[in-house]
């Protein structure tokens, strides 16, 4: 009786379903018939390969075009060609090292601290995402809630990120006041240069730990205890039990973390242009903003300039991108000999 | 020296009792078997015996010394677990030498242990490989060699043979008993296989429910059943059982056969009588015997197995020796010897000798 009910249960769920596979069967079957098997893969392929072309492929050529022009107009016709001169603009420099001898200095400014972010950022993440995901692997009390809570910033929206930030940390922010309460002297978190800078690593760590964190944690769980058994039963210290077993094995995550970490650390710009505007000056002024600024936001737009930036960015990118990628086949790979 | 004492042995997990009082004495050099079916709680008592997990209650013993309360490191045991749990990321030779460095033990020590080890499993052309590149029969040889290396005060081998196809497994058990042999050290062994359990122990205990239902030899388990449930456990096909009743001095099986009681019992008592199906043979005429009906023969060659029923519905299973070319619903008369006769009390127990 029971299953019987389940069963009509599950028919009325799919009733809708099984309705307008019914009313498409006719049409897609003759089209089938006009267009062969081969036709209808490419009939259900186009409509996905359309978007794709439509909002990223033909952007990414016209931003290339865009790359080889000057002038502050919009549109493409309106525009000079000057061939490489805006890449040359941006690589000409006297010391790659000091910005301010460079053409374009915002640029290498905001190179070199997307780099120096990138270094700390990426390197605070996974030392703090790994910590987490060895924490909540182990059996704690209420184990679900702190695995949600460690989660749950990854499902806030930057720019609501970047504000919950910034009332805690400006300078009339709710840390400065529960620091008053306390008796000591406010600090100006956004405003101080090394300050800042620790915020935007800080927030943006705070905010994607949990994506990795997660990551991790299906990794450590894939490591069969017996191994921990094996190990206890082999003398093995802690310690010597994280270094000579944890890690290894959880070695193709780690990567996997560290590429998609290093990824968006490159790409960094709406938490950090929330929290501090770039600022204060040029301190937390990253790739991403410097591009957005000249091609869009700055009194002396420069399209052009901003698209051969960011061609420059996407090398570096594809280059990660590749670097995942063949790690992702390497470990396929693996998992066959296994 | 390598022995080991359980007293009163108490393990639950949270309301779950799955050990109920287990006192064993494991002597020196011993192989044990510990056999039952799943849930008996067998595997635990061997992981609380490595010092995996802890008693809620009683007294575990090596050698005289209380180590209850000692880890699993410091009892000087090595197990060979049921998925050999060798470290993936480590070729053969790391994964014999992890142990031994764990300890600060020198490396040319390390070394002659190893290369004794690897001659003695034959293991030698594997010592670069990783689990990964070895067959299932090469990863249990390289973890007996993790846990020979460690020169063990007893060996935990928990299921150790059950992930290996059935040829391999005969080969293996037939090694691990010649490696017993020249070794001598203690050896624990978890398995369901009774086969296993009936070629390789010394002593066979048969837990059932968290207790230890009965100790003894191989032979003594099969010819000395002490319970019901022992008596069907140990041995293939099953051994059957009748119910009968004291009548006159004799046991009055289904049928009206009368047969001399195995034991002591009560006239008018209810009993079960037991016999094994390699104990029944086809009856000579006009000698007493039980009467069934075919109902399928397999025929295996050297034996055959033959499944009946008796008159009042009673299923029976015999095996007889050849090819006795019995077909389906012929009716066969079958007869055994009184000395072969089990007999237990109502509560299961076996009768008292007479």
């Amino acid at each position: 009786m029971a299953t019987r009910l389940k069963h009509m249960a599950g028919a009325a769920a799919v009733a809708p379903l099984a309705l307008l596979a019914r009313v498409l069967d006719p049409p897609l079957r003759a089209l089938q018939r006009v267009a062969g098997q081969g036709g209808m893969i490419t009939f259900f392929l186009v409509p996905n390969m359309a978007i794709f072309g439509i909002f990223v492929l033909l952007p990414l050529c016209i931003n290339f075009v865009y790359s080889m022009t000057a002038g502050p107009e919009l549109f493409l016709a309106q525009r000079d060609w000057v061939g490489g001169a805006q890449y040359a603009k941006l690589l000409d420099c006297e010391d790659y090292t000091r910005p301010a001898t460079c053409d374009e200095d915002l640029f290498w400014t905001a190179v070199w601290n997307t780099a120096r972010f990138v270094v700390v950022q990426v390197t605070l993440l996974v030392v703090c995402a790994t910590v987490t995901a060895l924490i909540l692997n182990r059996e704690l009390r209420a184990r679900g809630f702190w695995r949600a809570v460690f989660f749950f910033p990854v499902l806030l929206s930057p720019v609501v990120v970047g504000l919950i930030w910034r009332w805690i940390l400006q300078r009339d922010g709710i840390l400065n006041a529960a620091m008053l309460d306390l008796g000591l002297d406010p600090v100006n978190w956004l405003i101080e240069r090394g300050w800042a800078f620790a915020a935007t690593v800080g927030v943006t760590i705070w905010a994607h730990l949990g994506f990795y964190a997660l990551i991790l944690l299906a990794g450590l769980q894939a490591i069969p205890r017996d191994l921990y058994e094996a190990a206890e039963m082999d003398g093995t210290r802690p310690a010597r039990m994280f270094w000579r077993i944890t890690l290894p094995l959880l070695m193709p995550n780690l990567l996997v973390v560290i590429v998609l970490a290093l990824i968006r650390a490159v790409q960094v710009f709406d938490e950090a242009y929330v929290l501090t505007g770039g600022g204060p000056g040029t301190a937390t002024l990253y790739m991403t903003q410097y591009i957005y600024e000249v091609g869009f936001a700055s009194l002396l737009k420069n399209p052009g300039l901003a698209a051969a930036a960011s061609i420059l960015m996407g090398g570096v990118l594809v280059v990660l991108t590749l670097v995942q990628l063949g790690l992702g086949r390497r470990g396929e790979s693996k998992g066959k000999a296994r | 020296m390598g022995r080991i004492t359980l007293t009163g042995i108490e393990k639950a997990f949270g309301h779950v009792e799955v050990l109920k009082g287990i006192d064993l004495d494991i002597g020196e050099g011993e192989l044990v078997v510990f056999v039952g079916p799943s849930g008996c709680g067998k595997s635990t008592l061997l992981r609380l015996i490595a010092g995996l997990d802890r008693p809620t209650g009683g007294r575990i013993e090596i050698n005289g010394a209380d180590v209850t309360r000692v880890g699993a490191a410091d009892r000087g045991l090595a197990m060979v677990f049921q998925s050999y749990a060798l470290y993936p990321h480590m070729t053969v030779r790391q994964n014999l030498s992890f142990g031994l460095e764990n300890i600060h033990m020198p490396k040319p020590e390390i070394a002659t242990r190893i290369a004794e080890a690897a001659r003695m499993l034959e293991i030698e052309p594997l010592m670069e490989r990783r689990p990964g590149q070895l067959s299932g029969g090469q990863r249990q040889r390289v973890a007996i060699g993790r846990a020979i290396v460690r020169n063990p005060t007893a060996f935990l081998l928990d299921e150790p043979l059950s992930n290996l196809d059935a040829e391999l497994r005969v080969s293996m058990r037939a090694e691990l008993a010649a490696l017993h042999d020249r070794l001598g050290t203690t050896m624990i062994y978890v398995t369901h296989d009774q086969v296993e359990a009936m070629t390789l122990a010394d002593r066979i205990v048969v837990l059932r429910a968290g207790r230890i239902d009965q100790v003894d030899t191989p032979l003594g388990l099969y010819n000395r059943p002490a319970n019901l449930f022992v008596a069907g456990f140990i041995g293939a096909p099953n051994m059957n059982f009748f119910a009968a009743r004291i009548a006159g001095g004799q046991a009055v099986l289904p049928g009206g056969l009368a047969v001399p009681v195995p034991g002591r019992a009560a006239e008018g008592a209810d009993i079960t009588i037991g016999i094994r199906p390699q104990h029944m043979r086809l009856a000579d005429p006009g000698a007493p015997a039980l009467e069934a009906r075919v109902t399928l023969v397999e025929a295996l060659g050297a034996e055959t197995v033959v499944h009946a029923t008796l008159a009042d519905g009673e299923r029976i299973l015999t095996v007889l020796p050849g090819q006795p070319g019995l077909e389906r619903d012929a009716v066969v008369r079958l007869a055994f010897d009184s000395a072969d006769l089990h007999g237990f009390d109502g509560a299961g127990q076996r009768l008292p000798e007479p």
